[in-house]
């Protein structure tokens, strides 16, 4: 059977991991944002896994640093959703445009 | 290894002290107490006696850098226990979680200045990282605060992907996560990619331009006193886990960033002396500051020679007492802009005068170790070849002078009322001794330097 | 050991004077503390020729390559004197001035001799921009504490003016530093330098544009008049009389034996800057209304002259910088008492509203008149000899192909001078009385005795200049030994 070769996984992570940017920059939504960097960490993910798979079979250094990203981003995702509903509590909204009291 | 295990367990014992202690000022004396105890058992493997014998498979090293400078964080950290603990636990209700998130920085600033491997480099970054978060927004009904809790978050993450992407990369290209990688003739495109994810978002993490843009509204969302905290100990240890990746990691393929470092480290001092001249706020302008220290810091970077190690930590040492000694007396005024602090001397002549000392070591006047450490960095980057850097760094100094001295000028050349509470005589002799050793650094930089080789 | 204690004396004196809440009290430490070091300077002079107790090395940063010398050569012997003797002048001379929080004016002002001490006898670079910082620091206080109306902003524009060149100089002395093969920042390793022409022109500015705009020399002067006029009198004096040699003092010290090729090469832009600096400060001066101000632009040409000898490379010259040095402090000194006292008495020091005074202050007036005459050194006053051995300096050098344009255009400062400083004396004491100065009285107690100690340094030195001439006349063949050793290398 023939497999599929590298530069195609590398090309849907990457794919993704601008998705996910895209994502970050242009949605208002605190929890769409939320999902965008979600994205981008999982297109490294892919990314791990792959190079691990395809380039150093033998170790599995890759697949460990995935476990560790995984439990990070659900540390981060927590601390997310805690700052985004005490955002909701002062504001009412989850917009990140009704944040305005510290502008740029 | 000690001061590791120590701050992660003490972390661990503030979190539970406030079902077992009822009482604010018990809470606040366990906190010195573990630190300085963590302080202690950093000193004693400074010394070479170590508690704990645990087989990292080489993913960190303390080595007399990483110890040296773990030593210099959990210093000014207890300078900053002593001088602003009672302030801290006036942002909230949860006083003693505070405590407790600040010795998990500090476990996360031990990981990131002694890793081996970029796993552990992550880890240390993301340990340091999610805490602040957290404390950033800890001022909940404060509109202010949460919203830059929240750009913390968006900017800290965002350039974790970053990171992790570069990581990925490099990954790929070598196989390994071991610092220390060897190449070939031609360096690979994947190895350069990453490499510039990495130093984009380690410019990110120390606030270097053109990443520099969330610094400010950060530090001046975040409750004061953990501004004071963020802006120095944190971003010390950011610069030495920044040293130590192109050191170890990138020190092979210098020729391909050395330049780009260069432009970071010139456009952040420019950009960061520049938009401080003209701030009204003196806590902005201290952020501002912080970015225009950054640039300096970044010299050490871009010279990375044994003079530079010294000096980075001299650096941080320096900056981050002056700054910390300065936010302490920040949060205690009634207004933090610059007409605040008008007459200040007349009320106030010892603060004023320590206020000075910590003004002239930003500014970097000679007998100051702000000076020196300054010094340090021109003399590595001069070394390092390049003249025209170091001019540059030096006029951007010379710029710097301006938003220093006018805090110097409104305390004691202009007329006004500056109120401030809270001054305890215990808060004044601490300061007095945080200036005592700015300026005793600034004479014989040795006492410090030299524990970096005996 | 005497050259420490000329550092320490004022330094610790300085940091006690802080503690001393007693306005009288730290007015007599200060006094006596500035004694004090004129006892030492004038027996470190005495001394002069055994070396041993005119050398002190301590070890200090020795993994920077630094090391704290100082050294007492006949270059800062006159320097030093000048500043142990300018102190008790003029404290003496504002015994009567009063400050808020005294002790910190003192302090300031001791701390500041400190520096100037620590600058003129330090011999080790990184040393030199320490002490060079540690004058400077506290005369800004000095001056944006107690001065005048304007005095923050004025004296904010001569610290950023100073600090930006002096990094500059940082920059030049730590490149020189890694030039030299044993790493080391001590004067003897600079001066064992041999560099190519191109490095040295580099080093040149890097180093020059902080004396230059120390002296100050003619672009980079602007901070000057200004900061003399908002300044209190005391520190007015010692930035006039002392602070301005540092300039002078780093250029021959760690220029002109450093560089000497670049110095050489760039020689003939310096002199003109100075000769058009001389003219144009003249010719200001010459329509100055503000007593202070005409004053001020006097100094700017009088420096001018001098910085313009120190290019023309010649013994006679360099031997007239440094009478000149001493005497050009003296003579300062004396007017800003008189400035000072008619301010005092009458209320401004607009020219234009005085007059008349001569009549009631007789004293007064042939004092102002012997020092205006040092002004404009004419013969059997002290700046006669300094001013006509730089003219023949200039006009005998050989290292610029205009030294007889350049001779002819300084000496038309003396005319100048003549005029402004002649103009001064007649508005002041001649004419109509005015309102202001009717009830003039004349001088007495303290200034009139520290004007007496001047006008007679002035007489003696004017008929008697040996003393000052025999102190630097060894560091002087020296000095040119190195220059022209250097040019003969070029050859």
């Amino acid at each position: 059977m023939e497999t599929v070769p590298l530069t195609h996984i590398l090309f849907v992570s990457t794919a993704l991991f601008c998705i996910g940017m895209y994502g970050l920059f242009t949605r208002r939504n605190l929890i769409t944002m939320l999902m965008a960097i979600e994205l981008i960490l999982n297109s490294v993910n892919i990314n791990f896994v792959a190079f691990n798979k395809y380039l150093y079979p033998y170790k599995l250094d890759g697949i460990f640093f995935v476990i560790f990203i995984i439990t990070i981003a659900a540390a981060e995702a927590a601390v997310a959703i805690a700052i985004i509903i005490n955002q909701y509590r002062t504001h009412q909204s989850i917009d990140v445009e009704d944040a305005t009291e510290l502008k740029f | 290894m000690n001061a590791l295990i120590f701050s992660a367990v003490s972390g661990v014992i503030m979190m539970f002290s406030s079902f077992l202690l009822n009482n604010k000022n018990s809470v606040r004396v366990l906190a010195h107490v573990l630190l300085l105890a963590t302080i202690i058992a950093n000193i004693f493997e400074l010394r070479g006696i170590s508690f704990f014998h645990i087989d990292t498979r080489g993913m960190l090293e303390f080595d007399r850098f990483a110890l040296l400078f773990t030593l210099v964080a959990n210093v000014c950290t207890f300078a900053f226990f002593l001088l602003s603990s009672r302030d801290l636990e006036k942002i909230g209700n949860h006083y003693s979680d505070y405590f407790s998130l600040l010795f998990f920085i500090l476990a996360g600033i031990v990981v990131s200045s002694s890793f081996k491997s970029l796993l552990m480099l992550f880890l240390g970054i993301e340990i340091l990282s999610i805490p602040l978060y957290i404390l950033t927004g800890s001022d909940k009904r404060n509109l202010k605060s949460n919203e830059a809790s929240l750009k913390y978050f968006l900017m800290g993450s965002f350039s974790t992907g970053l990171m992790l992407m570069g990581i990925a990369l490099i990954y790929g290209a070598t196989g390994t996560f071991q610092t220390g990688i060897t190449v070939a003739e031609k360096v690979p495109v994947l190895l350069i990619t990453g490499m510039m994810l990495l130093l984009f978002s380690m410019s990110f993490k120390v606030s270097a331009a053109p990443f520099h843009f969330w610094t400010p509204d950060v530090y001046d969302g975040a409750p004061t006193v953990v501004t004071s905290f963020m802006a120095t100990v944190v971003k010390a240890a950011g610069f030495i886990a920044f040293m130590r990746l192109f050191a170890e990691e990138f020190g092979s393929i210098r020729p391909e960033w050395k330049l780009l470092v260069g432009i970071v480290a010139a456009v952040t001092l420019f950009i960061g002396n520049i938009t401080a001249v003209f701030q009204q706020s003196v806590k902005r302008m201290l952020a501002y500051s912080s970015i225009s220290q950054a640039g300096f810091m970044m010299l050490a970077i871009y010279s990375l020679s044994n003079d530079a190690k010294e000096g980075l930590i001299l650096y941080a040492a320096a900056y981050s007492l002056a700054t910390i000694g300065i936010f302490a007396v920040l949060v205690r005024m009634k207004d933090y802009t610059f007409e605040g602090f008008n007459g200040f001397a007349k009320q106030q002549p010892f603060l004023a005068g320590i206020l000075v000392v910590f003004l002239l070591s930003l500014a970097g006047i000679p007998l100051t170790a702000g000076f020196l450490s300054k010094f340090y960095m021109l003399k590595a980057t001069i070394d390092g070849g390049s003249l025209a850097l170091a001019i540059f760094a030096v006029l951007m100094a010379a710029v710097s002078v301006y938003y220093y001295f006018r805090l110097i000028q409104s305390m004691y050349f202009k007329t006004g009322n500056a109120t401030i509470s809270g001054t305890t005589t215990g808060f004044k002799y601490t300061l007095a001794a945080l200036a005592g050793i700015t300026i005793l650094l600034g004479i014989f930089p040795n006492l410090l330097t030299n524990w970096l080789y005996f | 050991m005497i050259v420490l204690l000329l550092f320490l004396v004022p330094l610790i004196g300085g940091f006690l004077s802080f503690f001393i809440k007693n306005d009288k009290t730290v007015r007599t430490w200060a006094l006596l503390t500035s004694v004090i070091t004129l006892l030492i300077s004038i027996a470190g002079n005495t001394f002069a020729h055994s070396p041993g107790q005119l050398h002190f090395s301590s070890s200090w940063l020795g993994s920077l390559g630094s090391s704290f010398s100082l050294q007492l050569d006949g270059l800062s012997q006159i320097l030093c004197l000048l500043t142990a003797i300018s102190y008790p002048l003029i404290l003496v001379s504002t015994w009567r001035s009063s400050y808020k929080t005294a002790n910190n004016f003192f302090a300031l002002m001791l701390l500041t001799q400190a520096g100037l001490m620590g600058v003129f006898l330090a011999t080790d670079a990184l040393l030199f921009y320490f002490f060079w910082e540690l004058a400077l620091v506290p005369m800004y206080f000095l001056c944006s504490g107690w001065g005048g109306e304007r005095r923050i902003p004025v004296t904010f524009k001569f610290f950023i003016y100073t600090f930006t060149a002096s990094v500059l100089m940082l920059i030049g002395l730590l490149y020189l530093y890694f030039q030299t093969p044993d790493r080391s920042f001590s004067l003897q390793s600079f001066y064992a330098l041999k560099l190519s022409n191109d490095t040295q022109s580099w080093v040149f500015w890097l180093l020059f544009l902080a004396f230059a705009v120390k002296m100050p020399v003619f672009p980079f002067h602007t901070w000057q008049p200004d900061t003399y006029e908002q300044s209190p009198t005391a520190a007015t004096m010692v930035l006039s009389a002392i602070m301005v040699k540092m300039g002078v003092y780093g250029v021959i010290r760690w220029v002109l034996p450093v560089v000497p090729i670049a110095a050489y090469s760039w020689g003939d832009v310096v002199m003109s800057l100075s000769v058009i600096g001389i003219i144009y400060a003249s010719i200001i001066a010459i329509q100055q209304d503000d007593f202070k101000r005409l004053i001020a632009y006097s100094s700017i040409a009088h420096i001018g002259l001098m910085s313009a000898t120190l290019f023309a490379e010649t013994k006679i010259g360099y031997q007239g910088v440094m009478v000149q040095m001493f005497n050009h402090g003296i003579n300062i000194l004396g007017l800003w008492i008189i400035v000072e006292l008619i301010e005092r008495q009458f209320g401004t020091r607009k020219l234009s509203q005085l007059g008349g005074v001569a009549q009631k202050a007789p004293a007064l007036a042939i004092l102002f008149v012997i020092l205006a005459f040092a002004n404009i050194s004419l013969p059997l006053t002290n700046a006669f000899i300094g001013e006509f051995l730089m003219f023949s300096g200039i006009w005998s050098s050989t290292v610029t192909h205009y030294n007889i344009l350049f001779t002819v255009l300084a000496i038309l400062s003396i005319i100048l001078a003549a005029v402004y400083t002649l103009t001064a004396v007649q508005k002041v004491l001649y004419g109509p009385e005015s309102s202001i100065t009717e009830g003039t009285k004349d001088i007495h107690g303290n200034e009139k005795m520290v004007l007496w100690v001047i006008v007679i340094m002035v007489v003696v030195f004017g008929v008697y200049p040996q003393p000052l001439l025999r102190i630097t006349d060894g560091f002087v063949d020296l000095l040119l030994n190195k220059i022209n050793v250097a040019h003969l290398f070029v050859k």
